[in-house]
């Protein structure tokens, strides 16, 4: 007898329960296609698929080698940056894929970085995060300012960015080769840059972060609330006992995608960490559409008593919707990475009415009128660019102009991945352009829709002159800090991936 | 009917044996239909291949299979393209998207055949869905096939859910000709009647009275698009096998198994969708229309910047302008709205392209304007040319100052030279089909393509003429008599020579045989086109009887059951017959092994199925009626005077017909209406005048009927 229930047509749910059983070069292919298709879309989605499928890459082993190793790291730098190329020419408007082939590229290069110190220095610390410099032979650190690295493209064309100028002579052109070769300036010695924006910025530093830089992303232990056991300070050990010989590639490589899948998952309740500092009793809110992180950073400030009203503009044609269906019975929890990811969340958060929060939901038109009574905005981009710049959903230019002329605080929610090292340079290429239908019916009225063009972005783009600051998991900043944000996340090498990617064309 | 019960219950019963629990979602996909309309591109290319938006066709439906969730797939193929499809999807990368793409080949010439294939082949573990393979779509059928599935468990025999797209009353892209009506009870989408609707004839449904009385909401709705996108069955397989003449998916189909609800219980559901795209591209109107919705991004994400194929880089740009890395555009050059421009494609100083899909590596010379047009890969345009609303297939190469106007289509290969005005509609070509159904090269027609060009103009005949719609939506007014279900034939070109000219020739007949059936009024046409496909089917079964020597019962048995499903009238029966048996005689005569003489075939034939034709041929009238349609079929057929002689001689012997039906059919003005008919006619007189005369001369005796079978059908009119 037919089962009653079809099989579910693909998604990133199906994607990543196939992942396990299905041969890699299907997983890539597959991958490719559903990014194609857009069924899968979204940030996240597209993060935690990207990561997934870069780890069964790691796993899998070498094409060439028959033990499911890894040679050296240049090798599989070479094979994460050849997948990376055809998952992000699939979608370049999907930036984050970028991003997230880059820090796995930077985990690698970590990797191969502290190989070639257990090389030198005999014994290894026990924190993954050795400190600013390695004694021994002064070359270059583990996460070290690189400001240099913060846009290649930037430095290249010319363009002065938020960049300062040392960062131009300093810069070391992109490329694949094993990270041994490179001569890299030792950026720590100039700290010029440091002092200035330590002085402008005077962010809530945490004092148990061990690195010179506030906006690295610490190692999970410190920083991930669902504790899994640290595997690093696992596989340091084990690499110990081994001796000086060269470190585990995989291993190692496995446990820097273990935090980056982390990091995904806590996201949000980082960010939601800080609600109580921008929320504050008596406020009115503006948001638009129904981001999960803006539902959780407002869930977490009415969950410590804060009375305040939320306008929520509902992004009418595309995810209204959604917008409705998020109001009305609580929003969905994010597909997690893996099943007990996110504390057990079962089942849809709480409505924010629920929380005894009043909610008024506005036609995205309204905005304008509203914006002398709205306190602060929160938004949720798409993807956060380095020169502070955001992609996110159509209609968010409307409202960040709208609090440009009303001198409303604009605060932007982004999580670090969605911060990209890709200057934009054609605004106009990274909007994505969805189905006309969805504003004139198709159905509708044919003759019309003979006769006239009808088009309707997906997505808009807001120069970084409309975001006040920026709220990302590891704390706020402003537009024009970004960069350094950036430089702490991406190598100056991996900046350049040899593919077009939206908004990167010139 | 009762071996068609007892079928129909075997195969319900095998469904009910267990099932494994997940099963995969199959998926058949039928390429080969309607290669007819796009005369002269087919010639060389498969249509699933040909290009729509620089994307081949197929593409776009297997991307829509891939994204329901579709795991196995089975694309049906037959004709002469068959090996260009196999060969095509074998490195296609959907070898690997797909857990398994199988090709079926098959002399199948009809869906029909196609599905008795697949039934008897035992391909389907479960419920399929059923496209084909021009289709773009955008739609979820999620919904629809989980209400299915729901359905499918309380209730077994219903079979089919058709998927429809609802469209308002005019649309670019719904079929202005076939105009569908769908009759469905709204509490249930079940569909209680199919009916279509002649295009400019007033829609009247004939709605059976029962369907009134059991189903308090009906819907009837016009406003759908059929893509024929169906979830099928195993069952309903199994209703194809039952019956053999079913050809068309909705008109015998649908129809069919609607009729037979009283008897068998099994019904047809619809599922209405309301959001998304689905069109079938089946013409080239639909060709034109479908290109405009891909490009304006109705499809999406199915557009050119999805860069379906793994080698396209498509890029967008403001105003639906689509580009591929390494197009190269004089800094003049205009590129205007809603245009795709291929890789490596290259536009000279001054041109302007509006509105227009550019293949790949195209040459696009000085202040050239092409607008509207579809210019597909290789084409060379020459400076100061303008082509508007065409097609210019691959390799083209169109000189200076040329003008192509609206409607032309100008396929792979042909040559233009320079200063040369293609007229509007004009069809340029440098291959053709010969008799043989042979790729030849045409003979080159300076009149047309200029000195130093290559190719010559397309002439259709009658059946292509009318199966063909223009690229131009102006035509569109056109009555198409014959084309009625679109997802009906494939096309006849996929026949041998011989078959070939048998598929022709009822159809191109119909036309100069109205005056001959009786009662024509002006509700003729549907009588008369319903008429032609009994016509031909009921031919086709008694000359495939009579060829394989069946026993002359079965054939007529055949005959019966078909006639009593179509309720047919005698003289389409005796038309049947009489058709059936000239083409036999003269296929014996014409044996290349060992021809036999017109009478020894004609006494052969009639002798051994001579129960035929007591059958159908009883009184004067109708054995006048019977000679006619004899006459009007040896028409043009070698020998055909010898023959029509022979066979009278042995129908009047054997006193199947009598001096007086003799005489009737010699009387008769349409037996000499032409002189064609009169020449042939006057071989036979010998036999007439001596009958007459020797009946004159005894009084004749009481006529025999023949057998009783028949009988009570013969009441009933």
């Amino acid at each position: 007898m037919p089962s009653a229930i079809p099989p579910p047509p693909p998604s990133l749910t199906t994607y990543l329960r196939s992942l396990e059983d299905t041969p890699l070069d299907k997983s890539i292919t597959t991958l490719i296609s559903l990014l194609k298709r857009r069924q899968i879309r979204s940030s996240r989605s597209c993060a935690l698929a990207t990561t997934k499928l870069l780890i069964a890459v790691v796993e899998a082993g070498s094409p060439d080698s028959s033990h499911n190793t890894w040679s050296s790291t240049s090798a599989l730098i070479t094979r994460i940056r050849q997948v990376g190329r055809k998952l992000i020419s699939a979608q370049p408007k999907e930036i984050v894929i970028g991003n997230i082939v880059r820090r796995v590229l930077g985990v690698i290069r970590e990797v191969a970085d502290r190989d070639s110190e257990t090389g030198n220095a005999a014994d290894l610390s026990g924190s993954e995060i050795s400190g600013p410099t390695s004694p021994v032979t002064g070359e270059r650190s583990v996460l070290p300012m690189r400001l240099s690295e913060f846009s290649s493209r930037d430095v290249l064309s010319g363009r002065p960015g938020t960049a300062d100028s040392i960062a131009s002579s300093t810069f070391s052109a992109p490329m694949a080769g094993p990270p041994t070769q490179q001569q890299r300036p030792n950026l720590m010695n100039a700290p010029t840059g440091t002092s200035l924006f330590s002085i402008l910025q005077h962010p809530q530093q945490n004092p148990s972060r061990s690195t010179s830089s506030p906006y690295a992303t610490p190692p999970a232990g410190t920083q991930s609330p669902a504790l899994r056991p640290s595997p690093t300070s696992k596989s340091t050990i084990s690499n110990a006992e081994a001796g000086g010989e060269s470190l585990d590639i995989k291993a190692e490589v496995l446990d820097g995608l273990a935090e980056l899948l982390d990091e995904l998952s806590v996201v949000d309740s980082q960010i939601a960490e800080s609600a109580l500092e921008h929320i504050h009793s008596g406020e009115v809110i503006l948001t638009h559409g129904s981001s999960r992180t803006v539902q959780r950073f407002l869930l977490t400030a009415a969950g410590k008593k804060r009375k305040f009203t939320v306008f929520v503009a509902e992004s009418y044609p595309n995810d209204h919707s959604a917008t409705h269906d998020t109001l009305v019975n609580g929003a969905q929890p994010p597909v997690s990475p893996d099943d007990e990811g996110l504390g057990g969340e079962k089942g849809r958060w709480r409505g924010l009415t629920a929380a005894g929060v009043t909610v008024v939901l506005v036609p995205d038109m309204a905005v304008f009128a509203l914006m002398p009574r709205v306190n602060k905005v929160l938004l949720s981009p798409h993807a956060v660019m380095a020169n502070g710049s955001l992609l996110a959903a159509a209609g968010t230019e409307g409202i960040c102009l709208a609090a440009k002329e009303h001198r409303v605080p604009v605060v932007v929610l982004a999580g670090v991945y969605k911060l990209s090292p890709v200057y934009p340079f054609d605004e106009e290429g990274m909007v994505e352009y969805g189905d006309p239908s969805k504003v004139v019916g198709f159905a509708e009225d044919g003759r019309f829709v003979d006769g006239v063009d009808i088009v309707n972005p997906l997505s808009d783009f807001v120069g970084a002159e409309g975001v006040g600051l920026y709220v990302t998991n590891l704390g706020g900043c402003a537009p024009s800090y970004l960069y350094r944000v950036v430089g702490d996340h991406y190598r100056g090498e991996d900046v350049d991936l040899g593919v077009e990617e939206a908004g990167s064309r010139v | 009917m009762a071996p068609k019960a007892s079928k129909g219950g075997k195969a319900a019963k095998q469904n009910e044996g267990p099932t494994e629990a997940e099963e995969p979602l199959q998926a058949v996909v039928f390429t080969d239909s309607h290669e007819g309309r796009f005369i002269p591109f087919t010639y060389s290319q498969p249509r699933c291949r040909l290009k729509l938006a620089n994307t081949p066709l197929i593409e776009y439906t297997l991307e829509w299979l891939a994204s329901v969730g579709v795991q196995e797939v089975f694309v049906h193929t037959a004709g002469n393209h068959s090996e260009q499809v196999e060969a095509y999807l074998e490195q296609s990368r959907w070898q690997d998207t797909f857990d398994s793409l199988r090709t079926i080949t098959s002399a199948a010439t009809s869906i029909g055949d196609a599905m008795r294939d697949l039934d008897e082949k035992g391909l389907m573990k479960g419920d399929f869905i059923s496209v084909y393979g021009d289709l773009v779509a955008n739609i979820d059928i999620s919904a629809a096939l989980s209400s299915h599935k729901t359905r499918r468990l309380k209730n077994k025999d219903a079979i089919m859910t058709m998927i429809l797209r609802e469209a308002g009353d005019y649309h670019r892209t719904k079929d202005q000709h076939n105009r569908q009506c769908f009759v469905i009870d709204s509490d249930t989408s079940r569909c209680i009647h199919y009916e279509q609707v002649r295009p400019r004839k007033s829609p009247r449904l004939d709605i059976p009275a029962e369907v009134m009385k059991d189903h308090v909401d009906i819907d009837m709705r016009e406003d759908l698009i059929d893509c024929g996108i169906d979830i099928c069955t195993p069952d309903s397989l199994a209703q194809w096998s039952d019956s053999f003449d079913w050809k068309r998916p909705r008109k015998d189909f649908v129809h069919g198994v609607l009729q037979d609800y009283e008897t068998f219980g099994r019904t047809i559901h619809t599922h209405i969708v309301k959001e998304g795209y689905a069109a079938r591209v089946n013409s080239l109107r639909a060709y034109d229309a479908v290109s405009k919705d891909v490009v304006s991004r109705w499809t999406y994400p199915y557009s050119p910047d999805m860069n379906m194929l793994a080698d396209q880089t498509y890029q967008l740009a403001k105003g639906n302008v689509y580009r591929e890395d390494r197009v190269t555009l004089a800094r003049s050059s205009s590129i205007g709205r809603r245009t795709v421009l291929g890789e490596g494609s290259s536009v000279g100083e001054g041109s302007v392209i509006i509105n227009s899909v550019i293949g790949r590596r195209c040459v696009i010379g000085k202040r050239v304007r092409v607008e509207n047009a579809y210019i597909w890969d290789d084409a060379h345009i020459g400076d100061d040319t303008v082509v508007e609303t065409a097609i210019v297939a691959n390799e083209v190469s169109i000189g200076k100052k040329c003008h192509v106007k609206r409607g032309a289509l100008i396929s792979q290969g042909v040559k233009v030279a320079d200063g040369v005005v293609v007229e509007e509609n004009m069809r340029l070509a440098k291959i053709e089909r010969d008799d043989d159904d042979e790729v030849v090269q045409g003979v080159t027609d300076p009149k047309i393509v200029g000195e130093g060009g290559e190719g010559f103009l397309i002439e259709l005949n009658e059946e292509e003429e009318e199966v063909y719609e223009a690229l131009l939506a102006g035509v569109q007014d056109m009555d198409l008599v014959e084309d009625d279900d679109d997802d009906s034939d494939f096309d006849s070109d996929d026949e041998d020579g011989a078959e070939y000219e048998h598929e022709m020739v009822p159809a191109a007949r119909s036309g100069s045989f109205a005056s001959v059936a009786s009662n024509e009024s002006e509700e003729g046409a549907e009588l008369k086109r319903k008429k032609a496909d009994f016509v031909r089917t009921a031919t086709d079964s008694v000359l495939d009887g009579m060829t394989k020597k069946q026993n002359e019962d079965n054939i007529q048995l055949e005959l019966q059951s078909h006639r009593l499903a179509e309720n047919a009238e005698d003289s389409w029966i005796r038309e049947a017959v009489a058709t059936a048996f000239s083409r036999y005689i003269v296929a014996l005569t014409e044996n290349e092994e060992e021809p036999q003489k017109p009478k020894v075939a004609a006494e052969a034939a009639i002798m051994t199925n001579q129960r035929l034709i007591t059958a159908c041929v009883k009184e004067a009238g109708e054995q006048a009626e019977f000679l006619l349609f004899l006459q009007i079929d040896l028409l043009h057929r070698q020998q055909g005077g010898e023959v029509l002689l022979h066979a009278a001689y042995v129908l009047a012997i054997e006193d199947f017909v009598d001096s007086v039906g003799l005489q009737e059919w010699w009387d008769d003005s349409r037996s000499s209406r032409t002189q064609e008919l009169q020449d042939l006619r006057d071989k036979a007189e010998g036999v007439v005048t001596s009958m007459v005369a020797a009946a004159a001369a005894e009084s004749s005796e009481d006529e025999e009927s023949g057998e009783d079978e028949d009988d009570e059908d013969e009441d009933d009119e």
